[in-house]
């Protein structure tokens, strides 16, 4: 039995380390606020790191939600100032294929005019000299400052600048019960999932940023009935940069209308269905067809490509029966709002946020915060349209080949552990130092280890002996680690196992049970 | 056109027995191949049978007892044997291989894991679990692809008998901060480095104690490279295979190339099949693209040895369908389009796995007609698990050896029916 052997307090505690917990964390740092943030995983390991990698500019919206679209044109221009070292300015396409509602792009652009969304008409002849692959058979195209925004970047320049600021971020830090007093909450109880150690964290109020989790942690305050239902969408990442600007079919949003390049893959989106569970996405064959399919539209000859890994994220999709009660008022707009609990349930102290999107997350975290000051009656202004978080000083967008300059820089001095992501051993010994972790899909999301390509078949023997060395890692935990990593990145590469990427997972195969027999190393099948 | 008596597609260790067998009993062979073979991927070892899922400890015993839709089954444990006593002989000075059906070693993985295989080289048969006690396992600071504390700590884990630990040098190769098996191989043909080597190891070794190396003592003269390490370390030193490129693996290679040379065979890298041109049920010559350039080559036998999903030899495009890559032959075992191919959890036995050309007991396809003196072997073939069953390497020699003795028997029997 877990005892508790310490107890946190804190004002503000914020549930949940995806985009929206780790912008309210850092929110609440700069006002000042003692903050705790806990998470039941890795950071952005539920939503926020789930998906294409998109920073919208709004176009997507301008027709079917202009207020959405307005956020995320304020919202892209911001982040750029703020956030630079985590966005590649690709910039995006808008394009009307043959088989797209031709009068859809004239609306189109009245909606960008609409939202002040700068847009730019080119011929069809210009779209295909700046994107040779894209279908030759498109009538018109559009230029918008769509970006890509590297996810991981964002939540750790986030979780460093708020820890600098004096809050606490805990990952692997599940909360297993909220504690209410009356008609207040005063804290909650979470558990370590490393530890098992289970403890009290008070405080004196609680911001549950957990997205389509959020039913679950209410359940947990006696509060039911909130409507949020998780929408599952599978993205599909391809081996190469099939294109270097972001892609938006000009459609009404619809199911894998998007191709984003991020890093040196990119990145095909996506559908939308309801969901049960935000645990319990399963991927199915027909959803990979369709989006292979769709891509075809998009750039012919597009399933000839690798397909290297396809996921599910969980939308946070809110539908409260009781929508009247919800505080703010961008609800009509169904972009993000803040579900005040004091006034939809009597319950003081607690607020949720609900729907919202990875782009406008600075925005998201502001109004919740400043939802909790007001309820609190002490204002304390919102810092962070000024504040850049750590590691975005210089004021310059990564692009594609950030990467290889620093390599080539340290090429003489040190091993290339993943040459297909091109991370250096002292990179990975670094962030050991940095972030205490035995998991090998936590090094991963940190430094895209196992992203690329040969997706781990070479870098995770060499991390795992690489960690074990420095003891990280005893005989057993590289055991754990080595299976722990083989099944998740299997859940993620065989419905798209064909071509290339089947020979390619074959090899793996050869490393990992030829070679090295991991099937039969003690504890790897716990 | 140029005629030969037999082409084989493929350069691993199935295409290479075949060919090297047919060659040394006179026939004119050639070998066309995209690239070198899998024999680079492979440990060196000669895995015949491992896991039924039971760890084998008898793989002659126990391959007789598998399925009938087991590519083993075709080839029976007798031919099995007679391809080991052939493969054998093919390597002399000293760099031998020792094993045979009655009982596997059991050697260990670059993690520790005991893993049983019928042959190995001489220098890795002195990892034999069975008999070891006491490890000393050494790396090389800038061998990213060898972790000896990780094979030290799974030593120690799986097998309560053995004690092991681990050292690390760090000695200057190739003058680079990292280096794989084969420039530490190279580094090792030099007198110097191995001089360096014991000197720096003697002082760290405990009376008792066995040295494991990463499998690249040397790619030019291997035995003697392992003989000085033995002598001058002054106890028994083994190897253990690491990540590709393996050493032991191109030394395989080398070997049986060199042999195909000796006698009177050709290879040809950088040649594809892409098809064949077929007439009276036979295959009369394959069609074979060299860069822009398409050629043919005329043959009596076609024997096809270019691996399965791995190597390119069987192939799954986007709409599910398989098909082997070079002369279009049936592919069995692959689940329908829309039926699942594999299984959510990554250790699981997986619907397609066992896919692969299905072939009769004279090794031709079934289910294609115009493919009279097309042989397949290796892991092209159907049926059998090679990862899983550490039978891969055992069945590429097997059935290229068998390949080489039906051609053989058949082309024998035809002369004789005509003289």
């Amino acid at each position: 039995m877990a005892v508790a052997s310490r107890r946190i307090q804190t004002e503000v505690l914020v549930i949940g380390g995806g985009a929206t917990g780790l912008g309210t964390v850092w929110d609440l740092a700069l006002r000042g606020f003692d903050t705790v943030l806990v998470e039941r995983a890795d950071l952005i390991e539920g939503t926020s790191g789930r998906f294409h990698g998109l920073l919208h500019s709004g176009g997507r919206y301008v027709v079917k939600d202009p207020v959405a679209a307005k956020e995320c044109v304020d919202e892209n221009a911001l982040l750029r100032r703020l956030m630079p070292d985590c966005i590649e300015d690709t910039g995006g396409l808008f394009v009307e294929t043959p088989d797209d509602d031709p009068e859809y792009a004239d609306r189109f652009l009245e909606g960008c005019r609409a939202s002040s969304l700068p847009v730019d008409e080119i011929s069809v002849a210009e779209a295909l000299r700046r994107e040779p692959r894209l279908n030759p058979k498109i009538r018109r195209a559009f230029a918008v400052p769509d970006a890509s925004i590297d996810a991981w970047k964002t939540a750790s320049s986030l979780a460093r600048g708020a820890t600098a600021e004096g809050a606490r971020v805990l990952t692997y830090h599940r909360v297993v019960d909220l504690h209410r007093d009356d008609g207040a909450m005063t804290g909650a109880r979470v558990r370590d999932e490393r530890s098992g150690e289970e403890f009290d964290i008070e405080a004196r109020f609680i911001l549950n940023a957990s997205g389509p989790w959020a039913a679950q942690i209410l359940h947990m305050a006696g509060i039911e009935d909130v409507g949020v239902i998780p929408g599952k969408g599978i993205m599909i990442a391809m081996n190469h940069r099939l294109v270097n600007t972001v892609i938006n079919r000009c459609v009404m949003p619809a199911d894998g209308d998007i191709l984003v390049p991020i890093r040196t893959v990119s990145v095909i989106g996506t559908t939308d269905m309801r969901a049960a569970d935000p645990d319990e996405l399963e991927v199915t064959q027909d959803e990979v067809d369709q989006m292979l399919e769709d891509g075809e539209r998009l750039v012919p000859g597009f399933k000839q490509a690798r397909a290297l890994r396809v996921w599910a994220g969980a939308r946070p999709l809110f539908q409260d029966a009781r929508a009247g009660e919800v505080a703010d008022t961008r609800d009509v707009s169904r972009t993000h709002a803040v579900v005040d609990h004091a006034a939809r349930d009597g319950v003081k102290g607690l607020l949720t946020m609900s729907g919202g999107k990875l782009t406008t997350f600075r925005l998201m975290a502001q109004d919740l915060v400043d939802a909790m000051c007001d309820q609190l009656g002490e204002q304390r202004p919102c810092r962070t349209e000024e504040v850049k978080p750590p590691g975005n000083e210089d004021g310059e967008y990564y692009d594609v080949g950030s990467r290889l300059r620093r390599r080539e820089r340290t090429m003489a001095d040190d091993e290339l552990i993943c040459e297909c992501e091109l991370i250096g051993r002292k990179r990975l010994e670094e962030e050991l130092v940095r972030r205490w972790t035995t998991n090998l899909d936590d090094i991963r999301r940190l430094l895209r280890l196992g992203m690329g390509p040969c997706q781990g078949g070479f870098c995770i023997y060499r991390a795992t002996g690489i960690m074990h060395g420095v003891e990280r890692l005893d005989g057993e935990q590289a055991a754990l680690s080595l299976h722990h990593f083989l099944q998740e990145r299997w859940k993620g590469v065989w419905p798209i196992l064909y071509g290339d990427q089947l020979r390619q997972a074959r090899l793996d195969d050869w490393i990992f049970q030829g070679l090295l027999d991991i099937e039969h190393l003690p504890g790897a099948t716990a | 056109m140029n005629q030969h008596d037999v082409l084989v597609v493929g350069t691993g260790l199935a295409g290479l027995s075949a060919a090297v067998r047919l060659a040394q009993s006179g026939a004119r062979v050639r070998v066309l191949a995209k690239g070198v073979g899998a024999t680079h991927l492979s440990g060196g070892t000669i895995d015949v049978l491992g896991y039924t899922p039971e760890r084998v400890e008898r793989p002659g015993e126990a391959l007789a007892a598998l399925p009938s839709g087991h590519p083993y089954a075709r080839v029976g444990a007798a031919r099995v044997a007679a391809a080991l006593d052939w493969f054998k002989t093919q390597f002399s000075g000293g760099y031998t291989y020792t094993g045979s059906l009655e009982e596997n070693l059991l050697l260990p993985t670059a993690i520790g894991v005991p893993k049983p295989t019928a042959l190995a080289p001489v220098t890795m048969a002195g990892g034999d679990l069975r008999s070891v006690t006491e490890v000393m396992a050494v790396g090389f600071r800038g061998l990213k692809d060898f972790h000896p504390a990780l094979l030290a700590d799974g030593l120690s884990r799986t097998l309560p008998s053995v004690t092991a630990r681990a050292t690390e040098l760090h000695l200057p190769v190739e003058r680079r901060v990292e280096f794989n098996a084969l420039g530490l191989a190279r580094a090792f043909d030099q007198r110097d480095f191995r001089r360096t080597v014991i000197t720096e190891l003697t002082s760290r070794l405990r009376p008792g104690e066995v040295v494991a190396f990463p499998a690249a003592l040397g790619i030019a003269s291997p035995h003697d490279v392992w003989s000085e390490l033995e002598h001058g370390l002054g106890r028994p030193v083994f190897e253990v295979p690491t990540l590709p490129p393996s050493v032991p693996g191109m030394r395989v290679f080398a070997v049986l190339r060199d042999a195909l040379r000796r006698a009177g065979g050709s290879l040809l890298l950088n040649n594809v099949v892409v098809g064949a041109e077929r007439s009276n049920g036979r295959v009369s010559s394959l069609r074979v693209r060299v860069g822009l350039r398409e050629e043919r080559h005329g043959a009596d036998w076609i024997v096809i040895a270019t691996g399965g999903f791995a190597s390119g030899g069987l192939a799954l495009d986007s709409d599910w369908t398989a098909r082997e890559t070079a002369l279009g032959l049936p592919v069995a075992g692959v689940p329908e389009p829309g039926a699942r191919r594999f299984e959510p959890q990554y250790f699981a036995a997986h619907p397609i796995a066992r896919a692969g050309v299905a072939v009769d007991d004279r090794l031709r396809p079934v289910g294609a007609d115009g493919f009279e003196n097309v042989l397949v072997v290796g892991a092209t073939l159907a049926g059998a698990e090679p990862w899983k069953e550490k039978s891969g390497d055992g069945l590429s020699l097997s059935t290229g050896h068998m390949a080489a003795e039906l051609v053989l028997a058949e082309s024998g029997a035809t002369k004789e029916a005509i003289a």
